[in-house]
């Protein structure tokens, strides 16, 4: 029978905190970075010029159709060689995170764009709005208010995706239970505690997600997903 | 910007990366089977009345989809083998990390369909005198998989997507080879490169069938 110890792990807690901090930074620099580039997209995608709407398509689609952890290697080994410029592990990853973020965020921003009602922007026209203006002032905030249940998915879903950084040796919550489990000789210990971090944090979040929605749904509001 | 693009030694060996693709292909097909029959299992658990089948299918479901599939896929590698007598091999730690938490996941796409039926196609299947498993398998399951395909489809390419990971447990799949390269060539920037593509290559007509069928069943119905 295994003998299960946890007290290795609770004499190294502060490691595992150290790393859950830096999760928690990167997921936070990731959506400061990611979601007005999102919108930035989004913007783009829905122009009338081809111009703009298909390069901000071919990059909406090429970064939700590619497996994230491919493009955190390119960013990581072959971006800094390509720009020659030294990059932190911290500076990859954001960069990577931001970008791939984004891309899902755009999706998100369009859905609710589109969503509401073409009478809003023409109203809006029609008391001597400009199209940017209409957007603004009448469409976004509109919109916004529906995407919020999908919106905070998203940012779930980046929390969860951040811990590739670990295969790259950014110092976030696994790849310190990694070093901690070659440490104390313990995987089974930590990699249990560190599973039940991540559950905790997460499970949260999406517990104040489903809040969100039926708050929401009981003031009449619709949202996109 | 001065590097000089140059793509020949990534197809020098063609081997290396025929030998990924196919150590790809292997894994989405495991996880693809395991994860969508496991996931019906679990939906079905979900939907159960009976507290000590619906309880543990939830707490399957609640945990496999809150925490991160890489979590899961070291556990299995590095955690698990402390309790077993035997080795887990790298292709059995990713697959079962990605088939559990596809699982989770297409548990609740199968939870979903089925709910979405009205209550009158079961009260009609059990009229003509079907037992509850009778109805479920020739009424509502049938009438359920059409509404849930595009969602299901969607989990597929995400299983694809995800298959990548196995390379952290140093699985043989396009990653990997592509790392092989990287290592072997330096030269990360092509090598990189031309795996992000394959993938694109690959999902993206995945991708574009989904919309299509998004919008044909719902023409449909």
């Amino acid at each position: 029978m295994y003998q299960w110890d946890f007290a290795p792990v609770l004499a190294n807690s502060g490691m595992l905190a150290a790393g859950l901090v830096n999760t928690l930074k990167l997921t936070a620099t990731a959506l400061a970075f990611g979601v007005p580039l999102g919108l930035g997209l989004a913007l783009l995608r829905l122009s009338r010029f081809r111009l703009l709407s298909l390069p901000a398509g071919f990059v909406v689609e090429f970064f939700r159709t590619t497996p994230p952890l491919v493009q955190l290697f390119w960013f990581f080994f072959a971006l800094p060689i390509l720009i020659s410029v030294e990059m932190t592990p911290f500076v990859a990853a954001a960069i990577t995170f931001s970008i791939q973020s984004s891309a899902f965020f755009a999706e998100v921003f369009r859905a609710g764009i589109v969503s509401i009602d073409r009478g809003q922007s023409e109203a809006a026209r029609a008391l001597g709005m400009s199209g940017a203006q209409a957007m603004r002032r009448v469409v976004l905030p509109q919109a916004v208010k529906r995407m919020i249940p999908a919106f905070m998915e998203r940012s779930i879903e980046l929390m969860k995706t951040t811990t590739l950084v670990a295969t790259v040796s950014y110092a976030d919550l696994l790849f310190q239970a990694n070093e901690l489990a070659q440490k104390t000789f313990r995987p089974l210990e930590v990699f249990t505690v560190t599973a039940l971090i991540y559950f905790v944090v997460i499970y949260a979040a999406s517990l104040v997600v489903h809040r969100v929605e039926r708050r929401l749904a009981t003031s009449g509001e619709t949202t996109v997903h | 910007m001065n590097h000089r693009w140059n793509f020949d030694a990534v197809w020098a060996n063609p081997e290396a990366l025929l030998a990924g693709a196919a150590g790809t292909l292997r894994i989405f097909a495991i996880c693809l089977v395991l994860g969508l029959s496991l996931g019906l299992l679990v939906g079905l658990g979900r939907y159960s009345k009976r507290k000590w089948i619906y309880l543990p299918a939830s707490a399957f479901v609640e945990f496999f989809r809150n925490t991160p599939v890489l979590v899961q896929i070291l556990w299995f590698y590095f955690a698990l083998p402390m309790l077993l007598p035997f080795e887990i091999s790298p292709l059995m730690a990713a697959a079962l990390g990605i088939s559990l938490n596809s699982a989770a996941f297409s548990g609740e796409i199968f939870r979903g369909g089925i709910q979405s039926l009205e209550r009158g196609q079961w009260e009609g299947a059990q009229a003509l005198g079907m037992t509850q498993g009778q109805a479920m398998r020739r009424v509502i399951l049938p009438q359920a998989i059409k509404r849930m395909l595009p969602a299901l489809t969607n989990r597929a390419i995400e299983i694809f997507k995800m298959s990548t990971l196995a390379s952290a447990v140093a699985y043989v799949e396009l990653l990997q080879q592509g790392k092989l390269i990287a290592s072997i060539h330096y030269n990360p920037i092509e090598a990189y490169a031309v795996i992000a593509l394959l993938f694109f290559v690959f999902l993206y007509p995945m991708v574009q069938a989904t919309y299509v069928l998004e919008r044909r069943l719902r023409q449909g119905d």
